[in-house]
């Protein structure tokens, strides 16, 4: 019986969810922003509780893994990994965009979307991003995401010349995350600009944003598919070096990013 | 419990040290892991708070397994968790915080967390089995440099503090500009031991009578201003003097305002924390001036003056003795106050 807790710390408000192995999902969520150290545990034991499950009735502890925010990130992994070593049981890592993605899957398929594309805001026109085909075949009303471009950082510009020349030889795209709230004048422009305008929807503020019961429900088919890991190789997807690193390997670190820890 | 002790998991991420330990009775170490970063952040010149972060989280799953299985007990044994939560980098501190908190709820012990400076003087419970409060502290650190009047265990009272930079931030900046590098404070201890301590006549900052703050960013201008004039004067600069002479004029403010504190407090004891308690210099000028007065000078072993899980271990142990319990809303509070 597999009842896997699932944690989702990648965005502004964190939540955590427990799915069980028949698909229903139990999720709660933080009421205050960015106070994911702070609600982490709260929400674990809120989400359990809803379940109607123990925490030793737990079979997989899963993180949103990123990308998204680093201090975010590292709050879901490291609460993850320590929960599956001290209840030896194994992890499972979701990517935030496949996550966001299956949460307005529903709502792409109901609008007749033929990509979904979710993108997160990292600042300076940089985004990270991916794209899903939306599938949705009558026999069993079945539905499914399948990734058709590599998630990645992308400067919005390039994901807009990729996204708006598919779907001008497609059909409707689907944009969700936060990276609409930063860039949707670009976003419009781009498909304005392909005289495509009437293939652009972007998806509701209710489910815009990552929540852990979208990706709980990918760690049930992962770890269904046996595609669990210990607890040490739970790692966090940044998609990005740290800046100082990044000067380090082009040779450009300088005295002024040389920052003295005060401790 | 195992074998009647009551056993402390200490878990320390401030700054660029991921450490756990296991401490029976608040007194003895059984096991002290510390997987540092010191390599790494040396090409840096200096600690990069996101790279620290990510190193946590990498090691710190390892760590806690290695001081678990080094103290020979496992997790069922372990009565208290006990973890940094401020002041550090917020990055860093919250890797502990998540994994203590993890800790806890899953195997339902009890939860403390730890101020990293409390930890530091908590340290010499663990080298000196007897000592107990009431004492003088000083405690001086990359971070930090205070004065602390210790009456009873759980009881901190901060009586003065730096204005400006830490002692060891100071140490930092001069060893950088004299050319040996990061980190500071042991470099110029070395070379400080070849130098001659008078061959250059840098200030002692004593600020007003009666006060035991400190001040050392005038020192540390008067010392970079007198190595630029020296270099523009085409002199060799004699970087052991330097080191040793400024050194000096660091050490015998810290030495000086510690045993007027504990004569003024009628402490006869002062307990020496942190990493620069470490300083071969201060340690030796201190001894010499307390000494004069009676007062016995304490400081832990240098092992044991670093960041470590122990520390925070014992420091966890006594707050836990006296009644404190942290939620699992524990939070990180990267400029916590003394």
């Amino acid at each position: 019986m597999i009842n896997i807790l699932t944690l989702e710390t990648t965005g502004k408000y964190g939540s955590a969810a427990v799915i069980r192995e028949d698909g229903r999902v139990f999720c709660a969520s933080s009421e205050t922003e960015m106070n994911h150290l702070k609600d982490i545990i709260t929400i674990s034991d809120e989400a359990i509780r809803m379940a109607g499950i123990t925490k030793k009735d737990l079979t997989h502890v899963a993180a949103s893994a990123g990308p998204g925010s680093f201090t975010g990130i590292r709050i879901g992994v490291t609460t993850a990994r320590t929960l599956g070593q001290m209840l030896s049981i194994p992890c499972i890592g979701v990517s935030s965009l496949e996550a966001m993605a299956e949460r307005v899957l529903d709502a792409a398929i109901a609008a007749g979307a033929v990509y979904i594309v979710p993108v997160i805001n990292a600042r300076r026109h940089q985004t990270y991003a991916g794209a899903w085909e939306a599938v949705f075949t009558t026999d069993h009303e079945h539905r499914s995401a399948i990734a058709v471009l590599d998630e990645k950082q992308y400067m919005i510009e390039d994901l807009l010349s990729d996204i708006t020349a598919r779907s001008a030889e497609t059909g409707k795209v689907l944009f969700t995350g936060d990276g609409i709230d930063a860039y949707e004048e670009i976003i419009t422009d781009a498909f304005a600009s392909a005289d495509i305008s009437d293939r652009l929807i972007l998806a509701d503020t209710d489910i815009r944003y990552q929540r852990a019961d979208a990706a709980a429900r990918i760690a049930l088919r992962h770890a269904m598919a046996g595609k669990t890991v210990g607890y040490d190789e739970l790692m966090p997807e940044y998609m990005r070096l740290a800046e100082a690193e990044q000067r380090l390997r082009a040779g450009t670190l300088s005295e002024k990013i040389r920052k003295v820890g005060q401790i | 419990m195992k074998n009647g002790k009551h056993l402390t998991l200490g878990i320390e991420t401030s700054c660029d040290e991921t450490a756990v330990s296991v401490v029976a009775d608040g007194r003895f170490v059984l096991s002290n892991v510390i997987n540092t970063q010191i390599g790494i952040h040396t090409q840096f010149g200096g600690v990069v708070p996101e790279i620290a972060s990510r190193r946590h989280l990498e090691k710190i799953n390892d760590v806690i397994e290695g001081a678990l299985s080094e103290a020979d007990v496992s997790i069922q044994d372990i009565d208290l968790v006990g973890v940094t939560y401020g002041p550090g980098l917020v990055g860093a501190l919250l890797i502990g915080v998540a994994a203590a908190k993890s800790i806890a709820y899953a195997c339902d012990i009890p939860l403390v967390g730890v101020n990293h400076m409390h930890g530091h003087i908590a340290a010499n419970y663990l080298e000196h089995h007897e000592l107990e409060p009431p004492f003088m502290a000083l405690v001086v650190s990359g971070g930090h440099t205070n004065i602390v009047n210790v009456p009873d265990y759980n009881r901190c009272e901060k009586i003065g503090g730096t204005r400006d930079d830490a002692a060891g931030e100071a140490f930092d900046k001069v060893a950088r500009v004299i050319g040996l590098g990061y980190p500071g404070g042991p470099k110029v201890d070395k070379a400080a031991r070849e130098g001659d301590r008078d061959a250059v006549a840098f200030k002692r900052v004593w600020l007003e009578p009666g006060s035991y703050d400190f001040s050392f960013s005038g020192l540390k201008t008067q010392a970079l201003n007198y190595l630029n004039t020296e270099r523009q004067a085409g002199r060799e600069i004699r970087v052991n003097d330097v080191a040793a002479s400024f050194q000096e004029a660091v050490v015998e403010v810290l030495a000086e305002k510690a045993v007027s504190a504990a004569l003024e407090f009628g402490q006869k004891r002062i307990v020496m924390a942190g990493g620069v308690a470490s300083n071969t210099r201060l340690r030796e000028l201190i001894s010499e001036k307390a000494g004069a007065h009676g007062i016995e000078v304490l400081r832990p072993s240098p092992a044991l003056c670093t960041d470590n899980g122990a520390m925070i271990a014992s420091a966890a142990y006594y707050a836990y003795r006296s009644g404190e319990r942290s939620g699992y809303d524990l939070d990180a509070v990267p400029a916590l106050e003394f």
